[in-house]
């Protein structure tokens, strides 16, 4: 049975009628302790099929260690958005419930190339020299998770330097406790500095700051 | 038993521009009510929401009191559903942009500004931003943010399964969401400021008849503790001032909620809460300017109020073009 039914495959459609560059979905899943790798590839390669600019490429994080390195990836599942080059956008966990139009945002953003913010965070973003990484963790049930999520994929966008990885935190127990996340948004930097709720941009660029120190 | 749920984005579908009969500001029950109304009957829409559209309502795992809906529906459901009515007749909505400021030009015409510097032009706009969640303002609330300390129990719920759970505030809220976090929770603690509690029976009977509930009434939070993650919370017996550290995981927080209404403060006139005053067509102060929903003066915090404010403040916008037309 399909996952998502006619009216979102409709609607996604129409969204993503007009992409510029291709994107590919790139889908890793795990042989152990993964609940629902079957769904996230199912849901990746639904979503393909709404464009042709899309593909979905499906690899074992074991069986394909060149592709997983080449990503720095090295937790599963997870999906990376690659658009005419990596820019960083990863989705970890299955993107269901509002986590959905997440996804949709990162395949927007990979395609276009082009981050929705404004100058002077864009500004500082350009200037970054050392490698920035942005886990924003997320509940599928929280209306205000997609916002967080989202500008940390314009933030990844708009610099070579930062890795935005969105976690869904009941699928990462583990890397959510690691952190003591009970709440969400919220997101890590450089796993160090954390940042509650959706912060808008100039909050987060002073916590890159601070972490960058 | 995944449901996936789409909602649209500034710059996927940037709005169409010029100038708008009506724009909304706030993507919740009221607002969406106007947009169905006002596209409806032809008019140019456009909806500013900072989020994702749906307000509070899409923050309730239960609504048991919107007519139509016998068995109940879940709040974000409910509010797709709105969504999908409204942009079916054209409303244009626009998601994640705060609006920052309202600035009205000349009958007929207002500017609204939003966060991320786009300028919008309405012939009308209304304000639908509902309210926001009060702080109960003591130690350890905001050190715990995030940490065990939450002010939505369907975003942060799954956090606490098999775990403890104080609910602070036993009002219709403070119970709903409480019942929700029941299913999951090891334990329920509410604690409540007053005597007695205001909520609807209904949730109260329901409250007492799980095993797995406290209730205690005519206790002041006096302040979260915690190390990493909350421990606890120290609640003082008004009555004897005896003072009780209550061992938690969690505490969630409905004690009530303030108006959205500081960014137009100066062209609306509130009441003493902040809360916009307008009339029964829901006109404010300001020429062009509306109110409606939980932001607007006197208002029971419902859905069905919100929907019904929406309703006529859409009807009389339509009158007031044809007027400025003529
Ligand atoms: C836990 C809970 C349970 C509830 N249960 C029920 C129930 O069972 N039955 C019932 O009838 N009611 C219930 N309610 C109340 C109901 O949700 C509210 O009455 C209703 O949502 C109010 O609608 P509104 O559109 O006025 O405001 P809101 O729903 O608050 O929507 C306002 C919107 O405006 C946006 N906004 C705010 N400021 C700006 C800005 N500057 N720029 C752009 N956008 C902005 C907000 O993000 C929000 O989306 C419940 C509320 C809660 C919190």
């Amino acid at each position: 049975m399909a996952l998502l039914n006619n009216e979102i495959v409709q609607q996604v459609q129409q969204r993503l009628a007009d992409l510029p560059d291709p994107v590919k979905l790139m889908v890793f899943t795990s042989p152990d302790h993964c609940d629902y790798c079957k769904e996230i590839v199912q849901l990746a390669e639904e979503v393909a099929a709404t464009s042709d600019k899309l593909t979905a490429e499906v690899y074992d994080i074991r069986q394909a260690p060149e592709q997983a390195q080449a990503l720095n990836i090295t937790m599963a599942p997870v999906i990376a958005m690659v658009g005419a080059k990596d820019y960083g956008l990863r989705y970890y966990g299955i993107p269901s419930g509002h986590e959905f139009s997440t996804l949709l945002a990162g395949i927007e953003r990979a395609s276009y190339g082009k981050p929705d913010l404004d100058e002077q965070t864009k500004t500082y973003l350009a200037s970054l020299s050392q490698p920035v990484t942005l886990q924003v963790f997320v509940t599928p049930t929280c209306p205000y998770c997609p916002r967080g999520a989202i500008l940390a994929y314009d933030m990844a966008v708009a610099s070579d330097k930062v890795v935005a990885e969105v976690v869904e935190s009941m699928e990462f127990q583990d890397l959510a406790m690691q952190f003591n996340v009970m709440g969400v948004p919220l997101t890590v930097i450089n796993g160090k500095e954390r940042i509650e709720g959706a912060a808008p941009p100039p909050m987060v660029v002073d916590a890159i700051k601070k972490v960058l120190a | 038993m995944f449901d996936f749920t789409l909602t649209e984005e500034s710059s996927a579908t940037a709005p169409s521009g010029g100038l708008y009969d009506v724009i909304i500001i706030g993507g919740g029950p009221a607002g969406m009510t106007t947009a169905i109304y006002a596209s409806r009957d032809g008019m140019k829409v456009l909806v500013l929401e900072r989020e994702s559209t749906g307000g509070l309502a899409a923050t309730t795992e239960r609504i048991e009191n919107y007519p139509g809906f016998p068995d109940g529906v879940s709040g974000m459901e409910l509010m797709e559903r709105f969504r999908k009515q409204a942009e079916r007749f054209g409303s244009e909505i626009v998601e994640f942009d705060e609006v920052a400021s309202v600035e009205p030009v000349e009958k007929g015409l207002i500017k609204v500004h939003t966060a991320e510097g786009h300028v919008y032009e309405g012939k009308t706009v209304v304000v639908s931003t509902g309210s926001r969640p009060k702080k109960l303002g003591i130690p350890g609330e905001d050190e715990f943010y995030g940490r065990g300390v939450s002010y939505c129990a369907t975003c942060d719920g799954p956090f606490f399964k098999n775990k403890n759970v104080v609910i602070v505030g036993a009002g219709n809220s403070g119970l709903q969401e409480g019942l929700q976090v029941l299913e999951y929770a090891k334990s329920v603690t509410f604690i409540e400021f007053l005597p007695y509690t205001r909520a609807e029976q209904i949730l109260q009977d329901r409250v007492k008849a799980s095993p797995k509930t406290t209730l205690l009434f005519n206790h002041r939070v006096a302040a979260i503790q915690g190390q990493q993650t909350v421990t606890g919370v120290v609640a003082v017996d008004r009555e004897s001032g005896e003072e009780k550290l209550i061992p938690t995981d969690g505490v969630f927080i409905y004690v009530g909620y303030s108006p959205i209404s500081q960014f137009v403060t100066d062209l609306v006139e509130t009441n003493r809460w902040g809360y916009i005053v307008s009339d029964a067509r829901m006109r404010t102060k300001t020429l062009g300017l509306y109110a409606v929903g939980d932001v607007r003066a006197d208002n029971p915090a419902q859905l069905t109020v919100s929907v019904g404010n929406g309703t006529i403040a859409a009807l009389d916008i339509r009158d007031f073009i044809r007027e400025l037309n003529s």
